[in-house]
């Protein structure tokens, strides 16, 4: 009995941690990282600046990249961590924003904004490759990144609740209180 | 093993375009590269045909009775910039043996490439094949960057690799290594 209640007080900071993000000493920008049922889901936030960087000079133009700093980016990294293959369906992702549970824009709504900001065809080469993948089979070590976005304000927090399938099976984890860059990031 | 940049300006560039933290490891430091190979059902791979960054035309039909590595790639995909010198030094580790290293980006002019090429302390000797429009791409059906396939001397796709690699692990070479022999 002693035992198991020292083993308690050995992981509970790490389990009331599990979603505590690591900051990045130059750049103040934060990380989450979760891990559970063999997927590891790790969100790291991009600034507005940054955005809006990334993709002007990749040809989109100042209004254009305006438009995607306006919504909260992160950059996106799942990971197969177990020993049988998942599969990813972005559409199956939602966020919990001020009571509302909300699907992640898809590369497919963005194409429509493109359309009508008239954003050149390499553009938008450049911006599908760069989203993180609408679907996707990973392998156990197969792993993959690109950005998701959240129409959250600067500073807010969200829940974002991600779903895979393994084995025919349904399973979905979170990460809790993640935060969107403010301004000056 | 960590990508390194001659020039600290330049490195300072690919930190901005990696949109990722820089500078020394930190928890928030990028994703470990993996080391796998996923081997998969024979299939023929389909066509590709493309030029290189010199403008020389590559055809992957020639190559057959060679294995060939082919990774799809950009000069802004944080995992596919760090890989990118472990694919050489696979081909350096099998150089003599039948194997190919093609290097195919998406979307990108040669000056784009070559820039970041430049940069690094690895001199690339493979094809760099430009895909200017995606087209081979999508009839590879790659879904995310970087996807590497592996071919073996029929000219069947026989592994994948989704995510970064640290191409020249000694399991990864083992994996190539086993499909030279076959």
């Amino acid at each position: 009995m002693r035992r198991l209640t020292l083993s308690l007080l050995v992981a509970w900071p790490f389990a009331v941690c599990a979603d505590a993000p690591t900051l990045d000493p130059e750049t103040g920008l934060a990380t989450w990282q979760t891990e559970t049922g063999g997927v590891q889901v790790r969100l790291t936030q991009i600034g507005p600046d940054q955005a809006r960087a990334f993709y002007q000079a990749r040809g989109f133009s100042a209004q254009a990249a305006e438009r995607y700093a306006a919504e909260c980016v992160f950059m996106t990294v799942v990971r197969n961590v177990g020993d049988t293959p998942v599969e990813h369906r972005l559409a199956d992702w939602r966020y919990l924003h001020q009571g509302k549970r909300l699907p992640i824009r898809s590369k497919t709504e963005w194409a429509q904004i493109w359309k009508q900001l008239r954003v050149n065809e390499a553009a938008r080469i450049a911006f599908d490759w760069a989203q993180f993948p609408a679907t996707q089979t990973f392998a156990p070590g197969d792993w993959n990144q690109g950005m998701t976005t959240y129409r959250v304000g600067r500073g807010e927090r969200f829940e974002l609740q991600f779903v895979w399938r393994k084995d025919g099976k349904t399973f979905s984890g979170t990460l809790q209180e993640v935060q969107c860059a403010a301004d000056a990031s | 093993m960590p990508l390194t940049l001659r020039n600290p300006l330049a490195a300072g560039l690919v930190g901005l375009s990696l949109m990722l933290p820089a500078g020394p490891a930190t928890a928030a430091d990028l994703p470990p590269l993996s080391h796998s190979l996923t081997t998969q059902p024979a299939k023929p791979a389909p066509a590709l045909k493309l030029k290189d960054t010199d403008g020389t035309l590559h055809d992957f039909a020639q190559l057959k009775g060679k294995v060939v590595l082919v990774n799809f790639w950009a000069t802004w995909c944080p995992p596919c910039r760090r890989e990118m010198p472990s694919m050489q030094r696979l081909k350096d580790t099998l150089a003599g043996e039948a194997f190919e290293v093609l290097a195919v980006d998406v979307g990108e002019d040669a000056d784009t490439i070559q820039a970041f090429t430049s940069q690094l302390d690895t001199q690339l000797t493979f094809p760099i094949l430009l895909d200017t429009r995606g087209r081979t791409m999508r009839e590879w059906k790659v879904a995310g960057l970087p996807t590497t396939y592996l071919v073996d001397k029929q000219g069947r796709i026989v592994a994948s690799a989704v995510g970064g690699r640290e191409f020249d692990h000694p399991e990864l070479v083992a994996a190539i290594r086993a499909v030279l022999k076959d």
